[in-house]
C-alpha cells in the first residue's frame, strides 16, 4: 500500500521535534552527535513499506525525513513486526542483532549512534499535541509510550548497549507484556476508526443531500 | 504533443471563474495578495489545518538540496520554503526568495530577519514568466501554491527551465484534483463555502478567498500539469499526490 507522503511527513516532523527536545535536555549529546556528521541512518520497513532516514547535521541535530537520494552510512531493514519486537524487547540491542532485522553498511557507526541515543529521554507527546491537537496527539503518544518507555523503565538496570552486546553472545529476547498492551491499544484504535468511518458515511449522505438540493 | 491547457489563445485568460483581459490578470492577482499579505500566514494555517507545513516539508525532501547549492523559490511569498532552504544550503550556498508582489516579499523579509536567516538569502521582486536570472545558473527551483496565479503557466515553466542548470530540478507544489469523488465533494463544499467566510472574518476580504477557491478549481489536474512540465522540456517528470490529491507535487529535471 502506498502511504500519503503528507502523513509520513507528519510522522517525521513529530519524531524530529521529539528527538530535538530530548537532545536539548541532554547536555553533551549534541556535540557527540556533531562528531558523527555526516552519518545517515536508513530505517527501511517493509510491510507496510515505510522508509525513514535519520540524518545527522554539523550542528549535532538529527533530521528525520522520508526521502533521500544519498547512500546511507548504515541501513537497518525488516518487517514492521520485526521492528515492533525490537522496540518492545527488554534488550533492544540484542533484539536488533538476533531478530529478523538486516543491518547493512557501517555497523560500528550504528553502535556509536545507539550509545549516544540510548540515554535520551524522548517525549513524543508535546510535539504530537502541537501537530495533531490535544485529543489525537495524546492518544498516539500513549500508544508509543506503551511501546518504548514501559520497557525502558522496567529494564533500565538490565539494559545493555549494542556495543557490549557484540562483545558478548547474543540471545533472543522473549516477547513482552508491553506488546500485549500495545496490541490492546491498537484494537482500541481500530474501534475508533470504525466509529469515525460511520460518522464519515453520515456526512457523505448529508453532502449528497445538500448537493442534490443545490443542483 | 503540446498541451492546450492554459494556452493564452485570444486576449483573455481566467481569473478564478471570471475571464479577464490577459494584460489584467497580473494586476488582479496582485490586488488579491496585497490584500491578504499581512494575515497570509495565519490564513494558511487555518485554511489547511496546518497541512501546508507537511506538504512543504515533503516538497523540501524531494528537492534533495545539498550544502553549497543555489535555490530559487519563486512565488515564494512570505518565505516559508526559503527559510528551510537557507539552512540546507548552508553558508556556501545561496537562496533567492522571489515573488511578483512586494507586499508579500516585505512580510517575508521581516520574517526572515526575525529568524536570523537572511545571511544567505536574497529577496528579489520578479515575475515567474520572465525570470531575471542567467541561463543555467540555478540548482533547484520551487514554486509552491504559485503557478495557478501566473497568467501564462507555459511561459513560466519555460523560463524556469531556462535558468536551471542541466541536471537541476523543478518542484511545483500546487492544489490539484482529489482522487476520490467523495473527498472532492467535501473539499468543494469546504473551499466554496467555508473559505470565503473564514477569509471575511480574518482578513475582512471574502473576494480574495473566493478567488483562491476558484483558481484552485481552474488549475490543471495532475496529468495535465505533468504534460505541461514535459512540454517545457523537463525530463524524468513525475508527481506525488498528497492528502488524497488535494495537493500534488510535480517534479521535473532539466536534461
Ligand atoms: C498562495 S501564495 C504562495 C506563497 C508561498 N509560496 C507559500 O507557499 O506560502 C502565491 C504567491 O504567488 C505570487 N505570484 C503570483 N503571480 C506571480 C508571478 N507571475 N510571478 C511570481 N510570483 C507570483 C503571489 O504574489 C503570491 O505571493
Amino acid at each position: 500500500m502506498q502511504h500519503d507522503p503528507a502523513v509520513i511527513a507528519g510522522v517525521c516532523l513529530v519524531a524530529e521535534a521529539a528527538i530535538a527536545r530530548a537532545i536539548a535536555l541532554s547536555p553533551g549529546t549534541a556535540p557527540q552527535l556533531a562528531q558523527l556528521h555526516p552519518v545517515e541512518l536508513a530505517i527501511a520497513c517493509t510491510n507496510p513499506t515505510i522508509d525513514v532516514f535519520l540524518v545527522i547535521n554539523g550542528d549535532g541535530e538529527i533530521n528525520v525525513s522520508s526521502y533521500r537520494e544519498t547512500e546511507p552510512t548504515v541501513c537497518i531493514s525488516g518487517s514492521s513486526s520485526a521492528f515492533l519486537k525490537v522496540a518492545s524487547a527488554s534488550d533492544p540491542a540484542a533484539a536488533l542483532i538476533n531478530g529478523n532485522i538486516k543491518i547493512t553498511g557501517d555497523t560500528a557507526v550504528l553502535m556509536t549512534l545507539q550509545n549516544v541515543l540510548s540515554d535520551l529521554n524522548i517525549d513524543w507527546e508535546a510535539p504530537m499535541v502541537d501537530l495533531l491537537g490535544p485529543i489525537v496527539g495524546h492518544q498516539l503518544a500513549n500508544l508509543i509510550r506503551g511501546l518504548t518507555t514501559a520497557s525502558k523503565v522496567a529494564h533500565q538496570s538490565a539494559r545493555r548497549q549494542l556495543s557490549e552486546f557484540i562483545l558478548e553472545e547474543g540471545r533472543l529476547s522473549p516477547p513482552r507484556a508491553e506488546l500485549d498492551d500495545f496490541l490492546g491499544s491498537v484494537d482500541d484504535m481500530v474501534l475508533r476508526v470504525d466509529r469515525a468511518e460511520s460518522r464519515l458515511k453520515r456526512l457523505k449522505n448529508r453532502v449528497d443531500l445538500l448537493s442534490g438540493a443545490s443542483a | 504533443m503540446m498541451s492546450t491547457h492554459d494556452k493564452v489563445t485570444d486576449d483573455t485568460t481566467d481569473f478564478g471563474f471570471e475571464r479577464v483581459k490577459t494584460g489584467e490578470k497580473a494586476g488582479r492577482v496582485r490586488e488579491v495578495f496585497d490584500s491578504v499579505a499581512a494575515r497570509y500566514d495565519v490564513m494558511n494555517d487555518l485554511m489547511s489545518g496546518g497541512m501546508h507545513r507537511l506538504w512543504k516539508r515533503f516538497t523540501i525532501e524531494l528537492s534533495a538540496v545539498r550544502p553549497g547549492q543555489t535555490v530559487l523559490d519563486i512565488a515564494g511569498g512570505t518565505g516559508d520554503l526559503a527559510a528551510k532552504f537557507s539552512k540546507l544550503v548552508g553558508a556556501d550556498g545561496h537562496v533567492v526568495l522571489a515573488d511578483i508582489n512586494s507586499a508579500m516579499l516585505s512580510v517575508g523579509r521581516d520574517r526572515l530577519i526575525d529568524k536570523g536567516a537572511l545571511s544567505n538569502i536574497s529577496v528579489v521582486q520578479a515575475d515567474a514568466q520572465y525570470l531575471p536570472f542567467e541561463d543555467n545558473s540555478i540548482d533547484c527551483i520551487t514554486i509552491a501554491f504559485g503557478l495557478r496565479n501566473v497568467t501564462d503557466k507555459n511561459k513560466a515553466l519555460a523560463s524556469m527551465h531556462r535558468v536551471l542548470k542541466p541536471g537541476g530540478r523543478l518542484l511545483v507544489l500546487e492544489f490539484s484534483k482529489p482522487v476520490s469523488p467523495l473527498l472532492s465533494k467535501i473539499y468543494d463544499t469546504y473551499s466554496f463555502s467555508a473559505l470565503p467566510v473564514m477569509g471575511k472574518i480574518i482578513t475582512d476580504d471574502s473576494d480574495s478567498y473566493r478567488y483562491l477557491a476558484e483558481s484552485i478549481r481552474k488549475h490543471p489536474d495532475q496529468d495535465t500539469l505533468l504534460n505541461m512540465v514535459e512540454d517545457a522540456g523537463f525530463v524524468d517528470c513525475r508527481y506525488h499526490n498528497m492528502t488524497g490529491g488535494i495537493v500534488a507535487v510535480h517534479r521535473g529535471i532539466k536534461g
